[in-house]
């Protein structure tokens, strides 16, 4: 399409609002991160510090960030594996079945997701302690799963729904046991929308902080999310170190979205925008 | 077969046991963190040192940072997963005491153990509830100390000592707002450091929060009186009182854009790191009387649920004498005699910090405090918002009476 | 078959999702607290007791205001730069990286930057307005009640929509071009083929995207906690801030058990509500 020169200058206008509404804040952070703490803030706002400096990187940086990273990679990892692949079975299930009973069970899967979490999470505390499973990746891994599988399964099913149940149909005529069909022709096809959904989970998971609050206790178990509060005292807020560590935080995040963004809108083109 | 088996078992489990006597005990000890201080290292010291004197006992140190410590202690009483010992805020004491979390240490301190005399005596008093003691006082601090700006106190030709007086601290108020700059850094977010001066500004004034017989006092007309004042204080507030913490202030004080701040003694090392030349004085009154300052810290308290009780009383013994209370706090020692020596060493103008605290009023002792706090941050929100001042505390008073 | 590949979900949904808000039900019967852990059976009383106060209704109405509000406008420029990105622009795809950050910033950073960016004194957000001339004194926007709930929003909205963006491009690259074109040669134009034919093409994405906007804004905790704890007053306290303040904060577990209650019931009427509208609207479609 062609357009006049004053509309293409006028959409351009409009990307650079957009890109501007989105990125202030954030240079705002990267602002922040790179002013020394001996020097104080302005008024008004100053948009560059005078002398920036990476001290506050070298401070963020300590051994325990190193644990908190550590932490925040196996619990999201695990969950983005263990909520895809059970999503992915339930889904299956929920869209391949013809009795009422089970299509019932997909409304209690989506009533599920509007439980608050402040509100379920000393009885869950208790099951934990019970199990022995406190301070252990475990617990976070258990209550991470459970409450992005809705979600999850919301989103797949979306997906699954649209596939045509013909292809499976003809490989079970050809012989194929239902196994080798799920694993050859329905994964496949699925593929867009359980990176879509894998993405969705590792982003909600890399940020959760109540339950990872909650179930951790010793310095050696915490995230990333409720490690940042070693910068937020009783009395104050150590802002610059906050800044830069929450760059740091959000870096592998953005790093790895940026590798699967791709997928993640295929996936979305194709799956969960079906309700 | 089944028997022998089972036999071997039992001898096997017995011996286990036996053997697990000679292992040191461990314990775990929770700790608020400050954040501004390095404290973590120095208390690994002390607690390397009371692991050295006490062989068969091992201590697992946690250091939990404050927004996350009410939380996780509820949480692990809750679950039946407390630790053994654990630093208390005061205010949380007659909960948990009520509860029956942490247990009555009456009796171990009738021998030999720490004295009543031994520590700031509205540090002690925090820890008691119902006859029973509830814990060892740890650290303290009173709020509040107004810190200054010399230079722009000098600029405007007002003499510090005149903080000290209602009418003084107002007339600075006003010499001191103008284009740009502050006057007074007024807070009144939903916090307890709103709590805190609010109290303080009352209990200078004569006032109460709660009378000899627990009902509430903020209506009364010295509480009232210190109420308006402190409303007629907010012209010269930055903006933003309702969502301001004491720690936004900090930015502000620290750039120089305002002049007074309220502040406990915690804040000097953080202001003694900036280039800012500054003072301090003991909270204000009215002309005449002696500023009353609001005690605030921490006790250390044993819970009911530890397996290991003496060896957890040991701990807490170590913690709080003298030549190790020091080492180990990040406000001031409660044991006074260490707080001498650690005011000496670390903090500006003793005698002025050491007076302050002598002189300071505990909060409330309830079970129920949170409570009666969330009544009292709501008229501090209701006075900073310019209700009529009257009306408010009436309706605060009838808040925090109704929980009883 | 079918009922084994269900089982791991049920089984861990039943256990970690169901029997604890069972459980959170049963104790909002009870008088329950931390300092009086044995239980008193109440009836009803909680339930009376938190309806009759002036707060519940502050809570309800504000958390109505902030689910709706942020849903709104979280969608609607979700959607129109969903639409800006769909022009096959030069630097979209980079444009489309940049808009989905704050999407993928922890809620917690989000949520401090943003009382930073608020600051009455030293915040950007004066800073810039007073530069640009929109703004002759800075303004307490979290601490002022007629602004504090818009400022929260928006912050919100800020973080959201990038999500809803995301959505709303997927499904308009799914759009049938020839029909866009067919009604292009009709002479209707650009405003009329989105009304005519993208609108209807993708009403199915907008109603999932509103439902599930929905949902998680109305139990989103981080950021109006760390924004405003609620505050001032009950400005801004909606259901999962009050939940925690009670049982966490005041360690009264029965009362907080009630609000999770009637957080549920109300988000619950909220979905079922707009679902209905939905539902009554696209069958109003058909028959025309």
């Amino acid at each position: 399409m062609r357009r006049s020169l004053p509309a293409r200058f006028g959409l351009a206008l409009l990307q650079m609002a957009v890109a501007a509404f989105v990125l202030i804040p954030f240079f705002w952070m990267l602002s922040v991160s790179l002013k020394p703490t001996t020097e104080p803030f302005a008024i008004p706002a100053r948009l560059w510090p005078e002398a920036p400096t990476l001290a506050n990187y070298v401070t963020a940086f300590r051994p325990e960030f190193r644990d908190y990273f550590l932490n925040s990679v196996v619990v999201s990892l695990s969950t983005v594996a263990i909520t895809v692949t059970l999503g992915l079975l339930a889904a299956y299930a929920f869209s391949r079945a013809r009795l009422l009973v089970i299509t019932g069970l997909m409304s209690l899967v989506v009533l599920a997701q509007m439980f608050p979490h402040s509100a379920i999470i000393i009885p869950i505390y208790k099951m934990m302690r019970a199990a022995d499973l406190l301070n252990t990746y475990t617990s976070l891994i258990v209550a991470y799963v459970s409450v992005t599988l809705p979600v999850a399964i919301w989103m797949l099913h979306g997906f699954l729904a649209k596939l045509p149940v013909s292809l499976e149909e003809a490989a079970n005529i050809d012989g194929a046991g239902p196994i080798r069909v799920f694993w050859e022709i329905v994964v496949p096809l699925a593929r867009p929308g359980i990176i879509a959904t894998a993405v969705y989970v590792l982003i909600v998971t890399w940020q959760e902080f109540l339950f990872a609050l909650s179930f951790t206790s010793s310095k050696a178990m915490r995230t990333l999310p409720v490690g940042l509060n070693d910068f937020i005292g009783q009395y104050g807020i150590r802002y610059g170190e906050l800044m830069a560590s929450s760059v740091m935080v959000s870096v592998p995040v953005v790093a790895v979205f940026f590798l699967l963004q791709r997928y993640f809108v295929a996936g979305l083109t194709a799956g969960a925008v079906k309700g | 077969m089944t028997r022998t088996i089972f036999a071997a078992t039992l001898a096997g489990a017995v011996m286990a046991t036996a053997a697990a006597r000679a292992e040191p005990v461990t314990l775990q000890f929770w700790d608020n963190q400050q954040t501004e201080s390095g404290l973590s290292d120095l208390q690994k010291g002390a607690v390397d040192r009371f692991m050295k004197e006490n062989p068969d006992v091992r201590i697992e140190v946690t250091t939990i940072p404050y927004p996350e410590y009410q939380q996780r202690l509820l949480t692990a009483v809750q679950g039946g997963n407390a630790p053994d010992i654990a630093t208390l805020d005061q205010i949380w004491m007659g909960a948990f005491a009520a509860a029956g979390a942490v247990d009555d240490l009456s009796e171990m301190t009738g021998k030999a153990g720490p004295k009543r005399d031994d520590f700031f005596s509205g540090a002690w008093d925090s820890a008691v509830y119902q006859d029973g003691l509830y814990g060892i006082p740890f650290n303290v601090d009173v709020w509040q100390f107004s810190f200054y700006n010399k230079a722009l106190l000098e600029s405007a030709s007002v003499d510090p000592q005149s903080l000290t007086t209602f009418a003084g601290l107002k007339a600075a108020g006003e010499a001191l707002t103008r284009d740009g700059q502050f006057g007074i850094g007024l807070f009144g977010h939903k916090g307890e450091d709103t709590v805190v001066v609010m109290n303080s500004f009352v209990f200078s004034n004569g006032g109460r929060v709660l009378d000899e017989t627990g009902a509430c006092a903020l209506n009364a007309p010295e509480a009232v009186e210190a109420l308006t004042y402190l409303q007629g204080l907010v012209p010269y507030a930055p903006k933003g009182i309702l969502n301001a913490s004491s720690g936004d202030m900090r930015e502000l004080f620290l750039n120089g854009s305002l002049a007074i701040e309220f502040w406990p003694a915690l804040e000097q090392p953080t202001l003694q790191k900036s280039k800012l030349d500054w003072g301090f004085i003991a909270g204000t009154a009215p002309e005449g009387k002696a500023p009353v300052g609001t005690f605030g810290g921490w006790n250390l308290a044993l819970f009911a649920s530890s397996e290991h009780k003496e060896a957890a009383w040991k701990f807490i013994e170590f913690m709080v004498r003298e030549d190790v209370n020091g080492d180990v706090v990040d406000l001031i020692p409660a044991n006074k005699k260490a707080a001498e020596a650690f005011l000496e060493a670390n903090r500006k103008d003793p005698a002025t910090v050491m007076a302050h605290l002598e002189n300071a009023a505990p909060r409330p002792l309830s079970p129920r405090y949170l409570e009666l706090a969330d009544a009292e941050l709501r008229l501090a929100q209701e006075i900073y918002g310019g209700a009529e001042v009257q009306a408010a505390a009436d309706a605060a008073c009838e808040a925090i009476d109704a929980l009883n | 078959m079918l009922w084994l590949l269900i089982a791991p979900t049920a089984i861990l949904l039943t256990a970690f999702m169901y029997y604890p808000m069972v459980g959170t039900v049963i104790e909002s019967f009870y008088q329950t607290s931390f300092i009086n852990p044995r239980p008193q059976f109440a009836g009803w009383a909680i339930y009376e007791k938190v309806l009759a106060s002036r707060e519940f209704s502050e809570i309800l109405w504000n958390s109505v205001v902030w689910t709706l509000g942020v849903v709104l406008l979280q969608n609607v420029l979700g959607f129109l730069v969903a639409l800006l990105l769909n022009q096959g622009l030069p630097a979209q795809g980079l444009l489309r990286a940049i808009v989905l950050l704050p999407w993928i910033l922890p809620g917690v950073v989000t949520a401090i930057l943003w009382r930073f960016m608020y600051d009455p004194q030293l915040g950007l957000i004066n800073s810039i307005l007073i530069r640009l001339g929109l703004l002759e004194d800075n303004v307490a926007w979290l601490a002022e009640s007629r602004t504090a709930m818009a400022a929260v929003i928006f912050a919100a909205v800020w973080k959201g929509f990038p999500f809803s963006m995301l959505i709303y491009l997927a499904a308009l690259q799914n759009v049938d071009r020839e029909q866009i074109e067919a009604a292009t040669i009709d002479g209707a134009g650009p405003l009329r083929r989105l009304i005519d034919v993208t609108l209807p093409a993708i009403r199915d994405v907008v109603a999932v995207n509103v439902v599930l906007t929905m949902i998680l804004t109305f139990n989103y905790f981080d950021l109006v906690w760390v924004l405003t704890r609620g505050g001032p007053q009950n400005a801004t306290h909606i259901f999962p801030t009050r939940i925690f303040e009670t049982g966490f904060g005041q360690f009264r577990f029965g009362e907080a058990a009630a609000y999770g209650v009637f957080s549920i019931l109300v988000l619950a009427v909220l979905v079922a509500f707009y679902v209905i509208v939905q539902r009554a609207n696209a069958a109003r479609r058909h028959t025309a």
